[in-house]
Order: C-alpha cells, then structure tokens, then sequence
C-alpha cells in the first residue's frame, strides 16, 4: 500500500496545487478552467446560434465555413495558434490560461451553436405567429418566447458539453499550466516507482466529476418538459 | 514592438518553409494518419464486440461493458494515454515488457514492416480502446434502429442467433449508424494529436518541432491545420461515397 502512501503525501498538490501559498492548480484549476471555459462558451454559442437562425445567404455560409473549421481541426491544434496569436495581436504577453480558456470556449461554442439552432427549429411556427400577432417585432419573440422555451430543451446539451470541458482541459499540459494532468504527471516524475496510483488517482477525480455532472444531465433530460401555457 | 512585428511579417510574402522541415511535417502527417487508421479498423472491430456485449443475453456481460463504457467515456483521453505509456509497463511482467520493447520482423505478404516504437504501442493502444467506447454506442443504437419484425423474421426462417446478428441484424444496424461512426473516427483523427503528449512523433508534434527549429510559427502550425482538415475532408468525401453505396433505393 505504498502506492496510497504516494496519494496522500501529494493530496494537496494534487487537488489544488500550492495554493493558498502559491498558485492554484490540480483538481481545482482543473475546475476552475472547464467553468470559466463553460460560461464563455455557453455565451458564445448562443450568439453563434441565434446569429445562425437569423442569417441567411452569404453571410450564414460564412458563419457555417468558420464552425466547420472550428470543429475539423483538433482542440490541441487550435490552443497553439491561440497561444501564439494572441501576443502578436496584442503586443503584450497574455497568461498562459488565456489562450486555453479562449481554445476550449470556441470550439465549443462552434458544437454548441448548432445545438441552439436546433433548439429553437423545434419550437412550433405558431409561437412565432403568436408572437407576431402580439405585434412583437422578430428579436422580441426570440428573446421573450422562443428562447426560454429552446434554452429548457437544451439544456442536457449544455451540460453534455460541461463534461466534454472538462475533460479537455487537461490538454492545458501541451501549454505547461498545472492542472489536474500536468501536476499528476509531474507527481509522477517525482516518485518515479509509482505512476499506477498516482494516474489512476488522477482518472478517478474526473470520473467523479464527469460522471456526476453526467447524471445532472440525465435527470435534466428526463424531468418532464414543463408545458407552455 | 509585437505588434509591430506581426504587421510586417504580413506585409512581406510569407518565407517558406525549408525542404527539410517539409520532409518532417509530412513524415507527421504519415504518422497521424496511420496511427488514426489503425485506431479506426480496430475500434470498429472491438466496438461491435462491445456493442453486442452491451445488449447480452448473460447479465455478467452487461454489466462489464457498462463498466468499460462509463470509465472510459468519462475521463480524459491525455490522461490515459499517460496510464498506457508511463504505468502500464510497471503492471506488464518484465519479459512482456522486454518484448515489446525489441525490434521484432513482421513479415506482411512479402513486406517487412519494422517494429514500431512504444509510443506508437501505446498511443494505438490508448486511442483504440477511448474510441471503442464511442463507436460501440453508436453501433448500438444503430442496432436499436432495426425494426422488431427483422428479428422475427429472422427466427421464423431458421438463423440461430449468431447468424441473425451476422446476416440480417448488423448489416442494417450498419447502415443506420454509418453518419454517426464517420463523426467518430474524424473524432480520432483528431483525437491522435493527444498522442503528441506521450512523445509519438506525429502531425501535433511535427509542427511543434518545425516551430522550435526555424522560426516559422505561422507556417508550422498552418500546414499542421492544413493536414488535418485534408485527412477530415477525406473521411467526408469517403463517408459520403460509402452512404451512397448502401443507400436503399428510393421508393422501397
């Protein structure tokens, strides 16, 4: 039982880093980062989306060839042009979790426009008549009618993406910041003879984490759909 | 000054890169798309088993193959790659490891391919079995999608149950699941690039080499993009000629 010796020695490294003394890392910036990184995305892909359902021609084709480039090329590919864009346009040296938050939110973002735009397809023409007949103009249904409906339907997509964040940012390490997976790696190194606990530690805090905010989406998915009255 | 910099850098036509650096970016690009194939072939091969597995007779089964899907869908690729690479061999007995280790002959209808290295082991290894989990779901709903009647059918004709599966049953199980299964193995095209992190030799990994040894950032990173939307472009052009192939005529 060495191997839970070496968990323990290095729990606190391994959960949130040298904080409070020196950075937070480990587990919690693991956290930190797949939250900051959920939030801007889920912004960023409702924008995309509604910009999706209310453009048309040329300009919509435009949006669909960027989220088809967005989601072609690997999430590591993106966070090096990121990484090294972001100084130039700049001119100044940004922290390295800039460019990662800002990889992870736009792919995700490009997967969570579609599923926007399919939320709110499904809602029936009638509410947008209905909405009309009011003497609403086309944004004020969006906003007061189509979109609280469309949002409680996505929902389950939103958290579905949560998790894929989640297991994303551990590609953060290509980059150097400690999270989760840099520091169990790192950990590794250190011990050398015990990588077995320390990796499958390091596996089993994002299991807890994505198979429970998997089963937050399940039971969102399967509460009833409350009904528009 | 950067800013400064970047606006000349653009200004000028872009300096190409090196011969030499081009061998290397396309050496990448080789390995990714080998490593990708062989993940796709085998976890097609292991997901059907999965899949089947899934919906078994025995609840033991079942049970086994929830387990696989829910660990391995629920933690990262990166990190067990790094199981697979830096903790596995301590759990292999040293011959095993020893084995694996030294250059061995495959002779291949009169090729000899040389042993690869333990980074292509494991990356293969670590990416087939993360992807098996994805396509077995996808096949099992492609299953899912096969009408109740073609069971029925296949029984009153006499197919032991094996054969249902084999003749009748995965064929359209195929079928319906072919768009989603294309999803999955462009997600290990890009998935491959995580092998980087255990040190395999590939596009993600080229291309930072490339940047470190000339310089050329914009032009590493972008011939890297180009290859990978080349091999996805591929896999699209392939997925829709395969779809063509099995689509049922129109009016059946």
């Amino acid at each position: 039982m060495e191997g839970l010796a070496v968990i323990h020695a290095n729990l606190d490294y391994l959960l949130w880093g040298t904080w409070p003394d020196g950075p937070l890392g480990g587990a919690a910036l693991t956290l930190v980062l797949s939250v900051v990184s959920g939030v801007c995305s889920a912004i960023g892909g409702l924008l995309l989306g509604v910009l999706l359902t209310v453009l048309q021609g040329g300009p919509r084709q435009v949006l669909l060839l960027v989220l088809g480039f967005l989601r072609a090329i690997p999430v590591l590919m993106l966070i090096f042009w990121v990484y090294f864009l972001l100084p130039m346009l700049f001119g100044l040296n940004v922290p390295g979790l800039v460019p990662v938050v800002c990889a992870l939110s736009l792919i995700s973002a490009a997967y969570l426009a579609h599923a926007v735009e399919a939320g709110v397809a499904a809602i029936p023409q009638g509410q947008w008549n209905a909405g009309y007949s009011l003497g609403l103009t086309r944004w004020q249904v969006l906003q007061h009618i189509i979109l609280p409906q469309a949002l409680r339907m996505m929902l389950p997509s939103f958290v579905n993406q949560w998790i894929t964040l989640i297991k994303d940012t551990s590609l953060a390490y290509v980059v150097g910041i400690n999270e989760l997976s840099t520091v169990a790696s790192q950990v590794s190194n250190r011990v050398m003879i015990h990588p077995v606990p320390v990796f499958l530690f390091a596996g089993l805090v994002y299991f807890i984490l994505c198979a429970g905010l998997s089963a937050l989406a399940a039971w969102l998915g399967r509460s009833p759909q409350p009904q528009a009255s | 000054m950067a800013r400064f910099f970047w606006i000349s850098r653009f200004a000028m036509p872009l300096e190409l890169l090196a011969p030499k650096y081009l061998v290397w970016m396309a050496n990448g690009l080789l390995m990714t798309a080998g490593v990708a194939v062989l993940a796709i072939v085998l976890s097609t091969l292991a997901g059907f088993g999965l899949a089947l597995a899934r919906d078994a007779a025995h609840s033991g089964w079942r049970q086994l193959a929830r387990g696989y899907t829910l660990v391995f869908r629920n933690t990262p690729l990166l990190i067990q790659l790094f199981f697979w690479y830096f903790a596995a061999p301590n759990l292999l007995p040293e011959n095993a490891m020893l084995w694996l280790n030294t250059p061995h002959r495959l002779g291949l209808a009169g090729f000899t391919l040389g042993w690869p290295s333990f980074e292509f082991l494991a990356g293969t290894f670590g990416l087939t079995l993360y992807a098996t989990a994805f396509v077995a779901e996808d096949i099992r709903s492609g299953i899912r999608g096969v009408p109740r009647g073609q069971y029925e059918a296949a029984a009153a004709s006499g197919l032991t149950r094996w054969q249902m599966q084999r003749h009748v049953i995965l064929p359209q199980a195929l079928r319906h699941a072919l768009a989603p299964l294309f999803g999955q193995y462009m997600n290990i095209v890009k998935n491959s690039s995580l092998t980087m992190g255990i040190g395999l030799a590939e596009l993600s990994y080229t291309s930072r080499q490339v940047e470190a040894a000339s310089f050329l950032t914009f032009q590493a990173f972008g011939i890297a993009t180009l290859g990978y939307i080349g091999l996805i472009a591929v896999l699209d052009v392939l997925a829709r000629h395969v779809q063509r192939r099995v689509a049922l005529p129109v009016g059946n």
